[in-house]
């Protein structure tokens, strides 16, 4: 990349992009370019980050509602929250460890990649936090949609168009979002010696007891010894997460510890070894191994994950464990992505979404990141790309 | 919602009292979930909102009935589940009878659709004929499927369907008596109640109002049976024939008033809640007559449910008896009469295990003579009743209104009863005769045992 | 009924093929699925929001996706405006036909496809009822969370229309963070399908616009929503106040704490007597507003909150608090709740607001409320979800009185550009509608609104769909 531009002003960018339109002279849109590896390679000569707009903007504690410029660093948003008590409820990976990848996080990149975490299946993603954006469109105008309150139907829904686009349809330069109380509590439930089909019934049934369970991931023999420094108990691991007030958390650990007696053996992990090992499941610890082997990030019905993986595995090496009920299946495979073997069987097993997270550069060269779309989709979102960005100057190749 | 009357049109008292109705509604189509026809057929104009308007509309414009117009408003079951659901108190049922009269009164119905509704008229309310229609249906049940292929003779097919294969005789509860209350010689009795004889129900099933005289009289109240008494309208009422309909009440309200003024009445008792709705209305229908406002108003007053009567008498409880009863409460009792509680816990304290089927708020398709003259949607509403009522596993159905037991009846094996032919068992009466003796005689505790 | 609000000139070309376009559809429908009898025609002229009527062209009740996309091959072809119809609910008018248009009904499509109670999805037609949902699965100890007031009667496929909320959706998200998946018919007949029953979907998040969309992107024919397991118990708890503005200071310092219940929901004096004369759920009558809490959990869990929510109260001058003793009682409670706009009917007519504004500003906001109803010589009922700041003011008036409608639909703008000014919205959950469709200026500059027509525009060049709502008629793109 020949030149990178840091502007610090809303205004600033405007300008840029604009002239950059005129030109039709492409622009690489990044943050802190920790999750530069996220989609595919970017076709463009120039760059344009959001490092220089930086701040919070507003926050007011009691409305649970905060502000903040793309730019700011997630770390900086992240000790704003904390000090009030407060986090945001969708848990936002960090990508850094897995992807291998260094710079600093921001806020604006958390949404643009609509990253979440372990909670998202009952708090949803960073798009269903996110209430309002700025961002400049590939004319070069300043384009506001959404606010600051938590309900708004005020008009067609652009924010959650802008979250998870990747840059690919505007510069965002602002973002107010949602935040939540940090639960006073934390506790893990680890039900032991489950294999991936037992722990997915386990899982459902707790998720349909009225405990409210707030994470539910099954480790594998493979992974486990990887968590919590070695201290899950013995045999498979299938974790459920309770949060909320302490006298409240230890009612339902009780109740859920009971309804998964029958599954296998129940222990209970306590606070602080709770809290790293959600950490450690939001990072995909077992995976940021420091190689480029090829890493899947599959979303699919709950019941679907296992059976996704029990049939890849006799085609394939490889390894996985799951988060979200069993509805995210994060899998490394031992050399080759088998991109259309992993896209067939998700396809039979009643759909979903894989995305190549991770692999060496001939490989990602060759092998889409995203899951393709039928023709219909793909012709709408072509044409809603052109509306935002009809000299298609940003992050060209990016989504593919 | 906003009205359009002139002065003029506002003169009539009816077009008056539907303006009033009508500016209540706020038009935000809660009625409509709970409509069945709206949920049958997913029609708008199938539901009370779309009646509502389309009744608006020709009375605003001062139209005669058309086609479209009679079509939806024939289809109405009159259930009123939309008046119970109704956040703003719109008054559904007096402008729907408003609506009929003026239908009666502007639109001449295809030859076929009158003949069927002059039969029913002429036959329905007295319990001779309707015993001798009876009996003719009996041997014509076998061409009840010729009479399907053909859309004007739907009705009569339905009919054929609808007659039971045997009439019962005549039973004596339906003559004129005075049956005394079974109390101690010197002691009087607790109370003194008229009893609507009606004129479908003693024709197909009796054994109602004898259970209930049974019971009553065991329970310390004299009950009258007047002479004179005839049909209560309601069927009339229904077809829009305003003045047969009145006639009807007028000759009821002569009959019981007799009876307040000779002997006294604690209650008119009514064993059919179909009944009972019109009766209760008596009141609002003959208010426009000098003559009879006054005296129809106290009859809507002393208008019972029976179950209604019997909550105010303090039965005593009983043990569970390990019998299931599945309770379909009529729309005219729980939407009509807005009675819900009392025959459900009498049930319970007689001992009897209820439940409540889902969808308890939709009608089974009986609707008095709907399930004549609307085969089809009522072929449905039955259907889901009946999956609705054997979810609940019952061992017997109880209900209050006869229309509800034929309808039923004929889509179901388990036996259906009166309310009050149970609680007449459980009270000291025989086992209704329906309950064969081979299952009941071993059911749970001997019958009739206080907690 | 008042005439401020245009809708699109009906064009003449359109008009003058009625019989013909009749005739058309009534090839490409089952029986009874065409309604086209000038009469039966007009009780589909409005929805829930009164204040304006138009006769469509004809209405069309499909049964199956495929009758929905055959219908839109035939109106795309020939230029014909298409509205969509749910449950015709809309508070807004977002359901309100025009003259040059067909009406497409979804009442007939009201079949539950499938429930995964592994999976917690239910797939449905786009005419079930929200309530019907939760019904299906509630024997098994789930529910569907978002909750209208109209619940009973509104359809799924409307409250993707307008992103509905409930006053249940503080902890549980509005419809947009429950749907998962859906089947919709594009305006050229194309039959898509965007999500399922995973979670991550590739691509642009096309859902997330489509949830609000008002019927101006397709027609929404099946949707997969989430399901969750009910709490263990739920307690709502009426909280007494003197006054509105210390009800609303209340609400505000109960979130701020850091205390999340399930529900808060606001009612003033006329709202209170409004509820109780409906559904006798005994709300105290000697008190100038009442705050409706409900906490869910375990009983020691909702002791617990209730304990701390409590406290908050008395620092407000709380004057009754009542905890409710039976599901019965809690039932009642809701009933009268959620029949609040309907049972305002008993009394007088009424347009509903809908704007939501920040918590900090909800006492300033009312008492301006209350200034403007004053100066317009109105009256004004306040029942709304006050835990996300989304306020239902009822303006009272007589509609058979021109002139009262007309002050009535004045006095509702400007409070509706007080919430904007408040830092907040002209709508929370009710949609923009023909209603609010000439303030969208206030609240989006002409970037902003130009940003979403072109979005519009992807989906619907020609402007078919719903065409007189939500984006003001002047400054449109040329279609």
């Amino acid at each position: 990349m020949t030149d990178v531009f840091h502007p610090t002003t809303e205004a600033e960018a405007a300008d840029l992009i604009r002239t950059h339109a005129e030109a039709g002279r492409a622009l690489a849109l990044f943050g802190g370019n920790s999750r530069s590896g996220f989609g595919n390679a970017v076709r463009a000569e120039a760059g344009l980050s959001a490092a220089g707009l930086s701040g919070i903007v507003a926050y007011n504690p009691a409305e649970m509602v905060i502000t903040a410029r793309a730019g700011t660093p997630v770390a900086e948003i992240e000790a704003a929250l904390a000090a009030n008590g407060q986090m945001m409820s969708f848990e936002p990976m960090d990508h850094r460890p897995l992807m291998g990848t260094d710079g600093e996080p921001t806020i604006g990149g958390v949404f643009a990649a609509n990253v979440s975490g372990p909670r998202r299946f009952v708090a949803g993603a960073a798009r269903d936090s996110l209430l309002g954006v700025r961002f400049v469109n590939g004319r070069g105008e300043i384009v506001r949609n959404g606010g600051r309150v938590m309900k708004n139907v005020t008009g067609l829904d652009l924010v959650k168009l802008l979250a998870g686009s990747h840059g690919t349809l505007g510069f965002l330069t602002e973002v107010t979002f949602r935040v939540l109380p940090v639960p006073k509590a934390t506790e893990t439930i680890v039900v032991s010696g489950l294999n991936d089909a037992e722990a997915a019934h386990a899982m459902a049934a707790a998720m349909a007891l009225s405990v409210e369970v707030s994470g539910a991931a099954h480790l594998p023999e493979s992974v486990k010894g990887r968590f919590a420094g070695g201290a899950l108990p013995d045999g498979e691991a299938t974790v459920l997460r309770l949060e909320g007030l302490p006298s409240s958390v230890a009612v339902r650990a009780e109740k859920l510890g009971a309804a998964m007696a029958p599954f296998g053996a129940v222990g209970r992990l306590d606070m602080a070894t709770s809290l790293s090992l959600w950490r450690e499941i939001r990072d995909v610890l077992p995976y940021a191994d420091g190689t480029k082997r090829p890493i899947w990030r599959v979303s699919v019905a709950p019941s679907a994950g296992h059976q996704l993986v029990a049939a890849l595995r006799l085609e394939a090496g490889i390894d996985a464990f799951y988060d979200w009920q069993g509805g995210l299946v994060w899998m490394r495979m031992e050399a080759d992505p088998e991109a259309a073997l992993v896209r067939r069987y998700i396809k039979a097993l009643g759909g979903g979404h894989a995305t190549l997270m991770r692999a060496s550069e001939k490989t990602r060269a060759a092998t889409p990141a995203f899951e393709p779309q039928p023709a219909p989709v793909a012709v709408l979102s072509a044409r809603v790309k052109e509306k935002f960005d009809p000299q298609a100057i940003f992050n060209p190749g990016k989504m593919g | 919602m906003q009205t359009n009357f002139t002065p003029a049109q506002l003169a009539d008292p009816h077009v008056a009292e539907s303006e009033k109705i009508l500016r209540k509604c706020v038009h935000c189509g809660f009625c409509t979930a709970t409509c069945p026809t709206y949920v049958t057929l997913g029609d708008e104009l199938d539901s009370p909102r779309g009646r509502i308007y389309l009744i608006k509309d020709m009375l605003e414009n001062g139209r005669a009935a058309d086609e479209q117009v009679v079509k939806h408003i024939d289809r109405c079951l009159s259930c009123l589940a939309c008046t119970t659901t109704c956040p703003s108190g719109v008054d559904y049922m007096h402008l729907v009878d408003h609506a009929r009269a003026h239908i009666e009164k502007t639109y001449k119905r295809p030859l076929m659709n009158r003949l069927t509704r002059g039969v029913l008229a002429m036959v329905l309310p007295y319990p001779g004929r309707f015993r001798m229609a009876l009996q003719l249906a009996r041997l014509g049940r076998p061409l009840a499927p010729l009479f399907d292929r053909v859309t004007s003779l739907k009705p009569f097919a339905a009919m054929l369907r609808l007659a039971p294969k045997s009439v019962p005789p005549a039973s004596a509860s339906a003559q004129p008596a005075v049956h005394a209350a079974n109390v101690a010689p010197n002691l009087t009795a607790r109370g003194r109640v008229a009893i609507l004889t009606g004129c479908a129900q003693p024709v197909l099933d009796p054994g109602i109002n004898e259970a209930t005289i049974a019971l009553l009289t065991r329970l310390g109240i004299e009950v009258v049976v007047p002479q004179g008494e005839g049909c209560c309208g309601s069927l009339v009422h229904h077809m829009g024939r305003e003045e047969q309909a009145l006639a009807a009440a007028r000759r009821n309200v002569d009959v019981w008033m007799r009876e307040v003024e000779t002997g006294g009445l604690d209650a008119v008792i009514i064993t059919a809640s179909g009944c009972g709705t019109t009766i209760k209305d008596y009141g609002h229908m003959l208010r426009l007559d000098p003559a009879y406002a006054e005296k129809a108003a106290q009859v809507s007053a002393l208008a019972k449910d029976v179950t209604e009567y019997l909550a105010t008498l303090d039965l005593p409880a009983h043990m569970p008896k390990g019998i299931t009863v599945a309770y379909h409460s009529a729309c005219s009792m729980q939407h009509g009469q807005k009675i819900t509680l009392a025959p459900k816990q009498l049930l319970k304290a007689a001992g009897f295990t209820v439940r409540d089927p889902a969808e308890g708020h939709l009608c089974c398709g009986s609707a008095g003579t709907y399930n004549i003259m609307q085969p089809e949607i009522s072929a449905q509403l039955k259907a889901r009743k009946v999956r609705n009522i054997e979810a609940t596993k019952p061992d017997i159905i109880a209900t209050g209104n006869i229309g509800c037991i034929t309808q039923i009846a004929s889509g179901t094996g388990i036996p259906i009863l009166h309310t009050v032919e149970l609680l007449d068992w459980a009270y000291g009466g025989p086992r209704p005769a329906q309950l064969s003796a081979a299952k009941w005689a071993s059911a749970g505790q001997p019958l009739g045992t206080p907690a | 009924m008042t005439d401020f609000i245009r809708f699109l000139e009906p064009q003449p070309a359109i008009l003058s093929r009625r019989d013909a376009i009749v005739a058309d559809l009534v090839d490409l429908l089952p029986k009874d699925c065409l309604i086209h009898a000038p009469r039966e025609l007009v009780p589909f002229e409005t929805d829930a929001f009164v204040s304006y009527r138009r006769v469509p062209l004809a209405v069309a009740l499909p049964r199956t996706t495929e009758e929905v996309a055959a219908v839109m091959r035939y109106c795309h072809k020939y230029g014909v405006p298409v509205v969509p119809r749910g449950a015709g609910t809309s508070l807004s008018g977002g359901a309100i036909p025009q003259e040059d248009a067909v009406v497409l009904g979804l009442s007939k499509m009201s079949r539950i496809l499938d429930i995964d109670l592994a999976n917690r999805t239910a797939t449905v037609q786009a005419g079930v009822t929200n309530l019907n949902i939760s019904e299906a699965v509630s024997p098994e100890g789930f529910f569907y969370a978002p909750d209208p007031s109209s619940q009973l009667a509104c359809t799924i496929g409307g409250n993707i229309g307008m992103n509905s909320g409930g006053a249940h959706c503080l902890k549980y998200g509005v419809t947009t963070n429950n749907l998962l998946g859906v089947r919709m018919v594009l305006v050229d007949g194309t039959v898509i399908e965007l999500g399922g029953k995973h979670l991550d979907a590739g691509g642009y998040d096309l859902l997330g616009l489509v949830c609000g969309h008002e019927g101006q992107l397709g027609i929404v024919t099946e949707a997969t929503v989430r399901l969750i397991a009910k709490p263990e118990g739920a307690r709502p708890v009426l909280f007494g106040f003197e006054t509105s503005e210390e009800a609303g200071s209340c609400v505000a310092d109960v979130i701020g704490s850091g205390i999340i219940p399930v529900a808060i929901e606001f009612m003033d004096k006329p709202a209170i007597e409004i509820c109780e004369a409906f559904a006798k759920a005994g709300y105290p009558l000697d008190v100038g507003a009442l705050l409706i809490v409900e906490v869910e959990g375990s009983e020691a869990e909702m002791d617990a909150m209730l304990a701390d929510i409590v406290e908050i109260a008395r620092r407000h001058g709380v004057k009754t608090v009542r905890e409710c003793q039976s599901a019965t009682e809690a039932a009642l409670i809701w009933k009268g709740r959620k029949s609040a706009f309907g049972a305002t009917g008993r009394i007088s007519d009424y347009i509903c607001m809908d704007g939501t504004v920040p918590l900090s500003q909800l006492s300033y906001v009312l008492k301006k409320t209350s200034e403007i109803i004053d100066r317009f010589g109105l009256r004004v009922a306040n029942v709304f979800h006050a835990g996300d700041g989304n306020m239902h003011p009822l303006i009272l008036f007589n509609a058979n009185d021109p002139d009262d409608a007309a002050r009535a639909e004045q006095a509702g703008n400007e409070i509706l550009k007080l919430c904007v000014d408040a830092g907040g919205c002209l709508t929370g959950e009710h949609g923009v509608g023909i209603e609010k469709r000439d303030l969208m200026t206030h609240q989006y500059g002409k970037v902003d609104l130009d940003q979403q027509m072109a979005v519009r525009a992807a989906f619907d060049p020609g402007w078919l769909l719903n065409p007189s709502k939500v984006f003001p008629l002047e400054g449109r793109p040329a279609a």
